[in-house]
């Protein structure tokens, strides 16, 4: 009866969501610390950041998607509810 | 007696704990944004109570686990007695009290746990043994509640280590970990829909639990958008009246939590909440995010357990679902006498809230009582400071070189006995 498939996926899709936003945003974070730097390219640095923070956000927009199943089915074309 | 009228009390009852609820622990979520000053308060209760509001339409897959699975509302047992809204009433009644008394006493609880206690108390006393659900409340309520802290303080723990890992300067430079403060209004407004998308789900089920079973709704019907709606403004009213009370008590003591921990700590929170939710599982919102501190202040250097305290926190969740179904069975018990029943458990009910609210007023509030269940959990870890660390160490260096020469000098004293002889 008690479906440990759904706990793994819990788990695994926590995991997973949980270690991409910080990875994404750690490198963010380092990126601008690097562009503080003497002799670094300020412009590269910068835009390799905000590219950072954009990947983050866009995995959270994925995940509200995912959980909402109007909008999972009208821009993913499925919809995962249970 | 009128069953509309019942339904009408049992669903403002049900609000005002769904209320209660956004004052007590949703709050909570715009603390540390709010601690770092990388937000306004005001902006802050404002963001969190808005994130509520829209996380409660996210979703209806808990509700539908609440009341379409635990209580069986046409129980098939031989005492026929179907669950009747008076009974709803008796459980939410208990959870409310069991709610203000910890909330009084200062003990550690879970508003989640009290509502499944007092609902499953209710029903076994008012219904019987047969009213009850229970594989669907060991795999939707029981075992999400030990995974899902732990699965988000196991994600804390490596997002943590991950955080300081890629962003740890080898060159000596400052590593500017700051930024991160202004990650945490991203991540506390993710942690504060994910409150909106559960807890104010729990609120809606036992609505529309109560609809099924006063027959006015069918079961398998999904929530009406009334109650998505009544449930959402009432999570977020409560959020945007508690958060005015936690900005009052902020200069009193929230546990050390630097930007990235609080980062990495409160995505793990949003993620396993979002993902249970989806799943329909049922998470008291405040232990996973306590899993989350933990584990978090885990991943960083120099910390260690607290045994004594993560032990008395375990032990107030522990206590929480069966002490609320007591009460919620005494209150279902009063309400079996009929109309006079119910009434005695409404004037009851009242007149203990009104108590527990006057003692509290009464009652000077230290610190400790004032902030939350999560930053309590936050103190089950001790993280040492570099100069803590660097005087372990030697601490331990010293010992370890006086148990040496201990050593030593034993055995020259035995080779001179050797010698002697």
């Amino acid at each position: 009866m008690i479906d440990w498939m759904a706990f793994l996926i819990v788990a695994i899709v926590t995991w997973v969501a949980a270690l991409l936003i910080v990875a994404a945003y750690s490198l963010g974070v380092r990126l601008l610390a690097v562009a503080k730097d003497e002799g670094a390219s300020v412009g590269l640095n910068k835009t390799g950041a905000y590219a950072c923070f954009t990947v983050c956000g866009l995995i959270v927009a994925f995940g509200v998607i995912l959980i909402v199943p109007q909008l999972s089915d009208a821009i993913l074309g499925f919809s995962s509810s249970h | 007696m009128d069953l509309t009228l019942i339904v009408v009390l049992v669903i403002a009852l049900a609000l005002f704990f769904d209320f209660t609820n956004g004052f007590h622990d949703t709050a909570n979520a715009m603390a540390t944004p709010i601690a770092t000053g990388a937000i306004s308060p005001k902006k802050a209760v404002a963001l969190a109570a808005i994130l509520n509001l829209v996380g409660a339409f996210l979703s209806t897959e808990v509700a539908k686990t609440i009341s379409g699975g635990i209580i069986n509302e046409d129980p098939t047992g031989s005492s026929g007695v179907a669950i009747g809204p008076a009974m709803i009433f008796a459980g939410l009644m208990g959870a409310v009290i069991w709610n203000l008394l910890t909330w009084l006493l200062g003990l550690p609880s879970s508003s989640s746990h009290a509502l499944f206690g007092g609902l499953v108390g209710a029903a076994i006393v008012g219904a019987g043994f047969d009213a009850v659900n229970y594989s669907v409340l060991l795999s939707k309520v029981l075992l999400p509640a030990l995974c899902a802290p732990l699965i988000a303080g196991i994600s804390a723990y490596l997002a943590t280590k991950l955080a300081y890992a890629i962003t740890k300067r080898s060159s000596g430079a400052s590593p500017k970990r700051g930024g991160f403060r202004y990650g945490q209004i991203f991540s506390s407004s993710l942690v504060a829909l994910s409150h909106g998308t559960n807890d104010a789900q729990k609120t809606m089920g036992i609505i529309t639990l109560t609809l099924v079973a006063s027959g006015m709704q069918d079961a398998d019907s999904p929530v009406h958008i009334w109650v998505v709606t009544a449930c959402a403004l009432a999570i977020a009213l409560g959020t945007y009246t508690g958060g005015w009370r936690i900005i009052q008590t902020m200069g009193s003591g929230l546990t050390d939590v630097k930007p990235a921990q609080g980062f990495s700590a409160e995505v793990s929170t949003a993620s396993a909440i979002l993902a249970s939710s989806h799943l329909g599982f049922a998470l008291s919102t405040t232990q996973v995010a306590s899993g989350s501190v933990i584990g978090s202040g885990l991943g960083r250097k120099g910390a260690e357990v607290r045994w004594g305290t993560a032990g008395r926190i375990a032990l107030g969740w522990l206590f929480t679902l069966p002490a609320a179904a007591v009460v919620g069975g005494i209150a279902a018990w009063i309400t079996r006498a009929g109309t006079v029943g119910f009434f005695i458990v409404a004037i009851l009910g009242v007149a203990a809230m009104l108590t527990i609210w006057f003692a509290s007023r009464k009652q000077p509030h230290d610190h400790e009582s004032n902030i939350s269940d999560i930053d309590n959990s936050g103190a089950a870890v001790n993280i040492l400071t570099k100069k803590e660390r660097r005087a372990k160490a030697k601490a331990e260096a010293k010992a370890k070189q006086a148990a040496l020469r201990a050593k030593a000098e034993r055995e020259e004293a035995e080779e001179e006995k050797v010698d002697n002889a």
